[in-house]
């Protein structure tokens, strides 16, 4: 950023003002041309609709209302008082901690495995456990469904295979289970991509660590704790910081398999904007979640920029 | 050496263990399509009777077909927009000592922060009021959007290192910026190009949110809201349903093993 352009001698230098201003005229206007697109689709559908939602919560309206009613912070009195919009943030909660302690935990031993210890099929195995990552989250959430179904599902016939007898309610229908049902299908989903992530940081680890870590007589399990979890410590605050952007972001995967249900039991920030503006018309009020939900993110965008210019 | 290859047991076991985890719903999506109602209510663990494709007869009869093409022309149309419009922001923006240019690209990282949840109801709002529900643009200029911020520093770091003799080269043999740009320098950026494009695609292609706002008409609708439906569609029909799932998901997976190295690649490059 400290260069200064016009500090080194110019080719151009000295041939009059006329030949040099012209090419610097079209520079700026050419940079203009490039820009113009980005800057221009950013601020329609990100920047502006990010200030619409902020000044539109100070506000009531509805979906198709022109009018709106000044209504102050009023919105904000209501979600403070609102308990299920503390259920919602609760339940963001308990996916962001579930997550980082079992996609990143079984994620990080699943990539010290397969790069430390079974080299040589890892590529099979890594295809396999990231494959989910690819499948939509709403196929997802469809297919375990029907397998939590207590007719038709596959996970009611082998609990009762082995004896055990299923949730009465069924999986999804037990409000004092079913979110922790939704945490277990997105470890299956995303345990994958934590693992990828993990093992891409594993294997820039040189070699020759674990080689005098093992003269010294640190192996296997020692030599994890010694080497490997420091040398990744960068990569796994970035596997922690997308699973938590992640974990107040989730939508999909509860729009299709609860809904928010059973008795809000499984309301997320997302789905409960969803449910207010789209379903109740309650748009100013919808608007007045979001802004948390933009401050969570916008706070934690921050730190995952920091974090990344350290790295 | 027991104890190394007890070590050794115990790591293939844990790993196996979690690949039938990952495996065994997708191989129990696909069985059940093949059964009837009746077999998949008696006996939901079995092997179907006979292996027909009835079920996916059925779902195919919702439009799947439809689903799958207009996923693929949102998705096609979007990635490119994205790869264009943040190649040419971010070949500026790296070519630039300008301190309103380093504003301009912190303003555009800035926009990775902004959740498309929190942003719906002005965003349904300005669209609806466009008059542009239902229509595929109302969908894929957001979805650039979106893509846009995380694709620019993609390419403004790849853009950094990228060899300034050649462009230089070009600009001599009287090549504009915009021509030394999509005539030299996208062309032979082939490896971020196709990282950001990867990453896009499996993002737009499994969409959600967005589309189930904009999106009503089964003339428009993308994968993701058109398998929604099919629970409506059939009820209790689980193994039209398993089927209908198989059709949207059997695709991509398999584009996935085969490609996989570039998925995977593209995917953790998020971690750097």
């Amino acid at each position: 950023m400290s260069g200064v352009p016009s500090g080194r001698p110019s080719p151009l230098a000295g041939q009059g003002a006329k030949v040099a201003k012209r090419p610097q005229f079209s520079a700026r206007l050419s940079a203009f041309i490039l820009l113009a697109p980005a800057l221009l689709l950013c601020a329609v559908f990100i920047f502006i609709p990010a200030v619409l939602a902020i000044a539109g919560s100070f506000f009531t309206f509805g979906i198709t209302s022109r009018a709106w009613d000044p209504a102050g912070l009023s919105n904000y009195a209501k979600a403070f008082a609102d308990p299920i919009f503390w259920t919602a943030l609760k339940n963001n909660m308990i996916i962001v901690l579930g997550s980082i302690t079992f996609q990143i935990g079984i994620g990080t031993i699943l990539a010290a495995i397969l790069d430390r210890g079974l080299p040589r099929s890892a590529t099979m195995f890594r295809t396999i456990i990231f494959a989910p990552m690819v499948v939509s989250a709403v196929a997802v959430a469809l297919i375990w469904q029907v397998i939590l179904d207590p007719n038709v599902g596959a996970m009611n016939a082998i609990i009762k295979a082995i004896g055990l007898s299923p949730p009465q309610l069924g999986w999804l229908g037990d409000p004092t289970i079913s979110i922790w049902v939704v945490l277990m299908i997105a470890c299956w989903q995303y345990t994958g991509f934590m693992m990828v992530l993990i093992l891409a940081g594993l294997q820039g680890i040189p070699k020759e660590l674990y080689e005098a870590a093992a003269l010294d007589g640190a192996r296997g399990l020692k030599a994890f704790r010694h080497i490997t979890l420091p040398s990744i410590r960068n990569v796994l605050l970035v596997a922690v910081l997308i699973t938590t952007i992640g974990g107040f972001k989730v939508f999909d995967l509860i729009y299709a398999t609860t809904q928010g249900g059973p008795a809000n039991a499984t309301q997320v920030l997302g789905t409960y904007i969803y449910l207010q503006a789209f379903n109740l018309g309650n748009m100013g009020y919808a608007d007045a979640i979001s802004v948390v939900l933009l401050s969570i993110a916008v706070l934690l965008g921050w730190l995952q920029l920091k974090s990344s210019r350290r790295a | 050496m027991p104890n190394f290859t007890r070590a050794k047991v115990l790591m293939y076991g844990f790993v196996s263990l979690w690949s039938l985890f990952v495996m065994l719903p997708l191989l129990w999506m696909v069985l059940a399509s093949f059964k009837t109602k009746r077999e998949l209510f008696m006996d939901p663990l079995g092997l179907p009777g006979s292996w027909t494709f009835d079920a996916y007869e059925r779902a195919w009869g919702v439009g799947m077909g439809r689903f799958m093409v207009n996923s693929v022309i949102v998705t096609g149309a979007s990635v490119a927009v994205i790869t264009v419009v943040s190649g040419m922001a971010a070949y500026v923006l790296a070519r630039s000592d300008s301190r309103w240019l380093r504003l301009v690209y912190l303003l555009i990282v800035a926009g990775f922060a902004v959740p498309v949840q929190a942003v719906l109801v002005p965003l349904y709002q300005m669209i609806s009021g466009a008059g542009m529900l239902n229509s595929m643009a109302a969908i894929v200029l957001p979805y650039a959007a979106y893509g846009i911020p995380f694709t620019t520093v993609l390419f403004y770091a790849f853009f950094l290192d990228f060899p300034k003799e050649l462009e230089e080269a070009a600009r001599l043999d009287g090549c504009s910026r915009i021509r030394t740009l999509f005539r030299v320098i996208l062309p032979l950026s082939g490896p971020a190009v196709a990282s950001s494009a990867i990453f896009q695609s499996v993002f737009i292609w499994n969409e959600f949110v967005l589309a189930l706002l904009m999106l009503n008409n089964p003339g428009t609708k993308t994968l993701p809201v058109g398998i929604i439906a099919l629970g409506g569609e059939f009820t209790s029909d689980w193994p039209a349903i398993m089927a209908g799932l198989s059709i949207a998901i059997l695709p991509i997976l398999l584009i996935f093993v085969l490609a996989q190295k570039y998925f995977v690649r593209s995917l953790a490059g998020l971690g750097k």
